[in-house]
């Protein structure tokens, strides 16, 4: 009942913190006086208040709330237990709210560095988004209900008032078996939330800078920053369920395009599609317009995206119970839509941007290509994703729209992007000299043809392995040769040694060689989907033990079944021995794990990894006689989370990079005069 | 080297590297097997948007067996697809076709790339002179009106979607075989006998096997409708009707095919204790009794009752009235 108390009122707190935020953010924005810190600190005191309540209530197995009552149990181990604060809707909803009020006080210590109308407006959005988060909190989506009614296990009827008459369970079903049988669990939500609810930022400036009437340079310099930061984590964020999808889910793949992964994905795609033309406003003035549709279109389809998943309108791994929260997303969706799309229709007089593109064969050519393909690829996931349930909706047709779509648009639209990935770091701004881009792609056109016949007659004549080879290292080696181009130019011109100079060249331009950095992540993802998509081996066996198999290079020795009880599961599964050759490689037990009541089990692969790929071993049944396995391999699979760090390293590093930001704002500077 | 000269071996070598690439590639075995390709474009009914290829549900196995069994008798995947669609509800194509109403699904990013292209172009062909906006600090009337209007029907389009979309729905439960709701004349024999096989605890299967008998019990194949009706009597769930047909048919076969006319009558009896008024039940026990030779009287007097019933259909009266002029003359049955 105590925490329930402080969990509330830190609620309510930080709803006053963010209703007085975006109040006085107005006011401030409008040229009045008024202290814009103090509701910052209330709204996070209260956040880290309301999840301090949560996790304390788990952690000391408080089952008078009815979500601990519900959703935790006293044999869940740590980290599982505090990581039970966003396996279900409500607990997921005060994270959301917490890294929303974190993200509000970065904002707040820039604006106490740098006070001006912008970011006063940016805070009042900021403040608007808040209220909304911890009013779901309140209402619809509440963890701080005591339990009124308890079952023998669980809770049967709350209250949201903590004064009411508690009546705590003994004991909870605990979380989600999925969600507790991996530590990547633990890690992946909060950092999706990172870049979903990091979102919010580049949204406020940009409403902020459309209700001022004050396009220009700041606003885009501000969004493009915190959309970067907000990237990172949602580019990390995503690999990560992958990686967790691949090593719990047991059916040896990472992406199945399923809704919740699009919800993710949508959000990525427009992110990175403002990332290029955000570039394109700094460094020519162009785009502005598309700059603000894009960034409200991003934070639109975070909201679309949590929707979608939290509605349960879409049933997927990632969806939970229906609940009032659906229509309350929804309302928000729409007026976040209406709301900015109206002030934009209204504006559209300040941000038409003058000058045009003097060459498509440029810097910013290539960026409206990059444009085009990945909303278009937007276009498709969306319309992929919701089509179903509009259909479903007006007709009552099932319809399922799945991978097969998806790959069949997806794959050429991702090679037409590294096409121009190619060309694009190459060409500079404004226009190419004549020569100057055959000149410098004839080298990589030519070592990725010939990296794509050494891997046709050497590793797999598959053609989606050797188009991903060949189309890998044609970008990486524009990269490089670029490197070399500038490096080598200062080396003659009188600085030092080549090797010295490249460094030079990277620390000048820190932002662009960060992009490169992430352009290489992402072809190093490509590989390996490529590998692991197309070249895998797929066997199914049962063995009795003693018995062995051959598969993929491997000898695999089923020795004998085993059963082991842990505090909170039940382990079942089979002892495998792996030999290459006569060689002893590993010992690998596939399982399953039973949680709580559970009798179906959640099936765990055993997963051997190796620099060439990965050996992945499922459980589909076991008895005392006898063991039938699923065996798999995932060629090269390390490539896609090594891609996806990168790709995510390469947003960050481009973001701690404060001196090339100086010298663009110099340079935009320069060109308003 | 010249720059002319380099130009010309780089060219070269892009073109021959080219033509290699193309031929290595183009020699390359298929590598997907049929079943898996066809698998993998199916849902699996009772899973979260995994096709059956990737789902390790026990219902998707069954039915890639079952696609394996079908690719093995020569079936073409178009055939395989549209019999397992039909024989499962809840399994649909993950794949949608680019035709009816999933064809805008195909065709709407199609108009979003022409879209985006001709705006990229027109930007482009403009002159910077005509180009630059002519009314900055004044807000385009027109502009605004035309935005409203796109704004106001796309919401009211996503509020009307969402809101038939939030209301709970009830659906028909995921991979039951439900004879209903599906179109079974496109199912072969072969695949009923799989869903069944494989369903064959489910309470709704009777439908199915019904169907499947009656299938085989026209075309004269008793020892393969047998079984199935031998299973619905015994299912202890069926419905009324159920186990009278599955009970006449199995007494009709008993006579017709082995000659069996205690086991029939038998049967039949059953079929009369679950409904004493069951036409056909009574007709066939006449029949039987007649035409064994057992008790012409008997079936005198059923065939007469049966005509006292008015809902009699007349086809039926016809036939009946046929037979009781034969027993009345004392002709053999035939």
């Amino acid at each position: 009942m105590m925490l329930a108390l402080f969990g509330t009122a830190g609620v309510l707190a930080a709803l006053t913190g963010g209703g007085l935020l975006a109040v006085r953010g107005i006011r401030v924005a409008r040229g009045g006086k008024s202290d814009l810190i103090g509701p910052a600190r209330l709204l996070a005191a209260g956040a880290i208040a309301a999840m301090a309540a949560l996790e304390i209530a788990l952690t000391a197995d408080d089952f008078s709330l009815s979500y601990v009552a519900n959703q935790h149990s006293t044999a869940t181990p740590f980290p599982f237990d505090v990581a039970t604060a966003w396996a279900a809707l409500e607990g997921s909803i005060v994270l959301w709210g917490l890294v929303l009020a974190g993200f509000t006080w970065m904002a707040v210590r820039r604006y106490r560095k740098a006070p001006d109308s912008l970011a006063a407006g940016a805070l009042a959005v900021m403040g608007g988004v808040a209220v909304f988060f911890f009013g779901l909190i309140l209402t619809v989506s509440n963890p701080f209900e005591v339990c009124t009614s308890a079952l023998e296990v669980g809770c049967a009827q709350s209250s949201p008032f903590p004064w009411s008459t508690v009546a705590a369970p003994a004991q909870g079903p605990g979380p989600n078996p999925l969600l507790q049988n991996h530590y990547l669990m633990a890690v992946h939500p909060p950092v999706l939330y990172l870049g979903y609810v990091g979102m919010t930022v580049p949204f406020a400036y940009a409403i902020s800078a459309l209700a001022l009437g004050v396009p220009g340079p700041e606003w885009i310099r501000r969004s493009h920053r915190s959309t970067l930061v907000a990237w990172s984590f949602l580019t990390l964020g995503i690999v990560l369920g992958g990686w967790w999808a691949y090593e719990v889910l047991s059916w040896g793949g990472y992406w199945a395009w399923d809704p919740v992964e699009n919800a993710s994905f949508m959000p990525w795609l427009a992110a990175t599609a403002f990332i290029h033309s955000g570039l394109v406003q700094q460094r020519r003035q162009m785009l502005q317009a598309w700059n603000f549709v894009l960034v409200i279109a991003v934070f639109s389809l975070t909201i679309l995206g949590t929707f979608l998943t939290r509605s349960g309108t879409i049933n997927s791994v990632h969806s939970f119970t229906q609940s009032a929260i659906g229509p309350a997303l929804l309302g928000f969706l729409v007026l976040v839509l209406v709301g900015s799309f109206s002030l934009f229709a209204t504006r559209s007089n300040l941000v038409s941007t003058s000058p045009r593109v003097d060459s498509f064969v440029s810097r910013e050519g290539s960026f409206l290509a990059n444009n085009l393909l990945l909303t278009v690829y937007g276009f498709v996931v969306l319309v992929g994703t919701i089509y179903p349930l509009l259909l479903e909706a007006f007709t009552g047709d099932q319809t399922a729209v799945g991978e097969p779509f998806f790959n069949r648009l997806a794959v050429p639209l991702s090679f037409l992007l590294l096409l121009f990935m190619g060309l694009g770091p190459v060409l500079p701004w404004r226009g190419s000299p004549p020569g100057q881009l055959w000149a410098r792609v004839r080298a990589p056109i030519a070592l990725g043809l010939a990296a794509g016949v050494a891997t046709a007659l050497w590793v797999s004549p598959v053609g989606w392995v050797v188009l991903a080879v060949t189309f890998a290292t044609y970008v990486t080696s524009g990269i490089v040769g670029l490197l070399l181009e500038q490096s080598r130019a200062r080396s003659a011109k009188g600085g030092q040694s080549i090797w010295r100079e490249m460094r030079r060249v990277v620390v000048n331009d820190q932002t662009f060689w960060a992009g490169q950095m992430s352009h290489i992540g992402v072809v190093v993802v490509v590989v390996g989907i490529a590998f692991a998509a197309n070249l895998s081996h797929h066997d199914e066996v049962t063995l009795e033990p003693g018995d062995q198999t051959e598969f993929a290079g491997y000898s695999i020795v089923y020795e004998s079944p085993f059963q082991v009880r842990e505090p909170n599961r039940l382990v079942r599964g089979a002892r495998v021995t792996v030999l290459r050759g006569d060689d002893f490689v590993a010992s690998l037990e596939p399982r399953a794990n039973f949680y709580g009541s559970d009798t179906t089990g959640v099936v765990t692969p055993a997963v051997l990894s190796r620099p060439w790929g990965d050996l992945y071993l499922t459980l589909r049944d076991i008895d005392s006689e006898r063991v039938e396995l699923v065996l798999d391999t995932s060629p090269l699979i390390w490539m896609i989370w090594l891609g996806g760090i990168l790709t995510a390293g390469g947003g960050a590093w481009s973001v701690s990079s404060r001196r090339q930001e100086r010298a663009l704002v110099r340079q935009s500077l320069i060109a308003d005069v | 080297m010249s720059e002319r000269t380099r130009t010309w071996l780089f060219l070269t070598a892009i073109a021959t590297l080219g033509v290699v690439l193309v031929l290595t590639v183009s020699v390359q075995p298929q590598t997907e097997s049929r079943v898996s390709h066809i698998g993998s474009r199916i849902k699996c009914p009772v899973c979260q948007g995994e096709s059956i290829a990737d789902s390790p549900s026990q219902m998707a196995q069954d039915m890639m067996s079952l696609i394996e069994e079908r690719v093995a008798q020569g079936a073409t995947d178009a055939e395989i697809e549209t019999e397992i669609l039909a024989a499962y509800s809840g399994a649909v194509l993950l794949d949608p076709p680019m035709s009816g109403r999933t064809l805008a699904l195909w065709l709407a990013p199609a108009a979003v790339a022409i879209l985006g292209l001709a705006v990229i172009v027109r930007w482009r062909r403009q002159t910077p002179e005509s180009g630059v906006t002519t009314d900055v600090g004044r807000p385009s009337s027109r502009r605004r009106l035309i935005g409203g209007v796109v704004l106001t029907v796309a919401m009211v389009t996503i509020v009307v979607i969402a809101a038939t979309a939030l209301q709970d729905r009830e659906g028909p439960a995921a991979g039951v075989a439900n004879p209903e709701a599906q179109d079974l004349e496109n199912v072969s024999n072969e695949t009923l006998e799989a869903v069944i096989a494989a369903n064959d605890d489910h309470p709704d299967i009777n439908g199915w096997r019904l169907a499947l008998a009656e299938r085989y019990y026209e075309a004269g194949d008793y020892r393969s409708a047998f079984p199935h009706y031998l299973a619905v009597a015994d299912s202890g769930v069926a419905s009324a009707a159920e186990a009278i047909t599955s009970l006449v048919r199995l007494g009709w076969m008993a006579y017709d095919g082995n000659e069996e006319s205690e086991t029939a009558l038998t049967l039949f009896d059953r079929a009369l204790e679950i409904d004493p008024s069951s036409q056909v039940a009574l007709y066939l026990k006449g029949t039987v009794l007649w035409c064994g030779d057992r008790d012409a009287d008997a079936a005198r007097d059923m065939f007469a009752d049966l005509l006292d019933d008015p809902e009699l259909p007349d086809e039926s009266r016809v036939q009946i009235e046929e037979d009781l002029a034969d027993l009345d003359a004392g002709e053999e049955c035939t």
